[in-house]
């Protein structure tokens, strides 16, 4: 096999990992939107951030 | 120290940043938990491993939670609070009392998680080391002493089985 047709395979690959990154990026945002829709009335779940510290607050 | 000795030791804790997490995940606790200073922390993680097939491409995806899991021996009581892993916040707790949780056992395989199931419709898978490197994923917080409490804690006081 010549150094050429190596290239070209090694190529050929790389386009297929390329276009699978693409293909899988792609119908994840596609499902994520999906999901988005169905569920924008649900209330997001509680979060509660991190208090400041006693010292910083002293420091402020 | 040679460069060759310090390679084979592996990677060192850095103590100041594991008691300074520990302190924020105290703090965190105590905010979302009432009297959350009876209860004991670790730090444990959820793992949700799942498949997918879009046609050509196909794998699966891992989802990983982080938690602030508390327990209060007296009470025979798990708190649980979904965190993140720089501890810039949390959700709201989940109790699992051992008299109102349908089962609770330790995994052998996949994982050695700690499982608690509240009722039949679904269940917790508690993962937890005594240190795990990787920041970005988990908190960097070394337990050795607190996970072996609560290793004892869950399986002779807590475990169902």
């Amino acid at each position: 096999m010549s150094l050429g047709e190596i290239g070209a395979i090694l190529l050929f690959l790389v386009v297929v990992f390329i276009f699978g990154h693409l293909w899988f990026r792609f119908i994840e945002t596609i499902l994520r939107r999906m999901k988005k829709l169905f569920t924008r009335h649900q209330k997001p779940p509680a979060w509660h951030t991190l208090p400041p510290d006693e010292e910083d607050r002293k420091n402020v | 120290m040679g460069f060759f000795s310090k390679l084979f030791k592996g990677p060192e804790i850095d103590m100041e940043k594991s008691n300074a997490n520990a302190k924020k995940m105290r703090t965190l606790f105590n905010h979302v938990v009432k009297d959350g200073d009876n209860y004991r922390l670790i730090f444990g993680y959820t793992e949700d491993v799942s498949r997918f097939n879009y046609g050509f491409v196909h794998g699966s995806k891992t989802k990983i939670g982080n938690l602030i899991v508390g327990w209060n021996e007296a009470s025979q009581t798990i708190v649980v609070v979904p965190t993140v892993p720089d501890l810039s916040g949390c959700g709201d707790p989940t109790y699992y009392r051992r008299s109102e949780i349908l089962k609770a056992y330790r995994n052998k395989y996949p994982t050695d998680a700690f499982i608690i199931y509240p009722d039949k419709k679904g269940y917790i898978g508690i993962n937890a080391y005594d240190w795990l490197e990787d920041e970005k994923l988990y908190v960097y917080v070394s337990q050795d002493d607190e996970l072996a409490a609560f290793t004892d804690f869950f399986m002779n006081r807590f475990a169902t089985k």
